[in-house]
């Protein structure tokens, strides 16, 4: 039986709503990103100068950050979604929710400095 | 209806047995997404070959173009179109919409994914 989901106990209406949003958005640029990499470039990825030429397309960079943090938004959500499914205490729920949060942080600056990064070596 | 896991009956969850549609489901939705997210870091972390210079990246590029590497690609490919898929299901029935038709909407989705992974895999492969 197929059931009607929503949030689940301890995940509040609009974390569960940002996931649900998210999920979306990502939909919409993960169809951009798989068919600029790997169907419209014969063999199916781009090298190193096409990457480079990529990121000069002024709105491509704005966007890739944007889909970084979507993306890492909805993930860490979902991981913490799962977690929940183990009915985790308080104390070890605030331990998991900050180290999501951590890696997630983490990991959308380090992506961003790549980004930029990329956009200069371009540039050059 | 509690559509929770027990934690303590944890061993049950690898039990295949008398599981319905919406447990296989749930499942799928649940595997994939560990799946992508184990993807979506190593992805990132593989990347930084882009700021060492184009003999990194390249080399590296020239590696994800063995065989071995693209099939693991289309797993990746895979999870990310039945994720994708089933999470619309899940959205759209969470807001009240077609609940009643969740296994028929559940199963034409999932033909759509197959379909689709189908297709990507024909597409990559044939460019071997």
């Amino acid at each position: 039986m197929l059931i009607r989901t929503g949030p689940k106990n301890r995940e509040n209406f609009w974390l569960w709503f940002t996931k649900i949003a998210a999920g979306f958005l990502i939909i919409f640029l993960l169809g951009i990103h798989l068919i600029v990499n790997h169907l419209i470039v014969p063999g199916g990825l781009l090298s190193y100068r096409q990457v480079l030429a990529y990121y000069q397309i002024p709105f491509i960079p704005i966007m890739e950050v944007f889909f970084l943090i979507i993306v890492f938004t909805h993930s860490f959500i979902g991981v913490r979604s799962i977690i929940l499914d183990l009915n985790p205490s308080k104390r070890v729920l605030s331990i998991v929710d900050v180290a999501l949060v951590s890696v997630a942080f983490i990991f959308i600056v380090y992506g961003t400095w790549l980004v930029i990064v990329v956009y200069q070596l371009g540039r050059l | 209806m509690h559509n929770t896991p027990q934690s303590n009956k944890w061993p049950l969850w690898f039990d295949p047995r008398h599981r319905k549609m919406g447990s296989w489901a749930f499942i799928l939705n649940r595997i994939t997404a560990i799946g992508l997210t184990v993807y979506l870091c190593m992805h990132l972390i593989v990347l930084s070959k882009l700021a060492m210079g184009p003999e990194a990246y390249d080399s590296f590029i020239a590696l994800a173009k063995k065989p071995a590497v693209i099939i693991g690609e289309m797993f990746v490919i895979a999870g990310a179109i039945i994720h994708g898929l089933n999470g619309i299901r899940i959205t759209i029935t969470s807001f009240g919409f077609g609940v009643r038709y969740q296994k028929p909407i559940f199963i034409g989705l999932m033909v759509i994914a197959g379909a689709a992974i189908f297709l990507f895999g024909y597409k990559i492969f044939s460019e071997l």
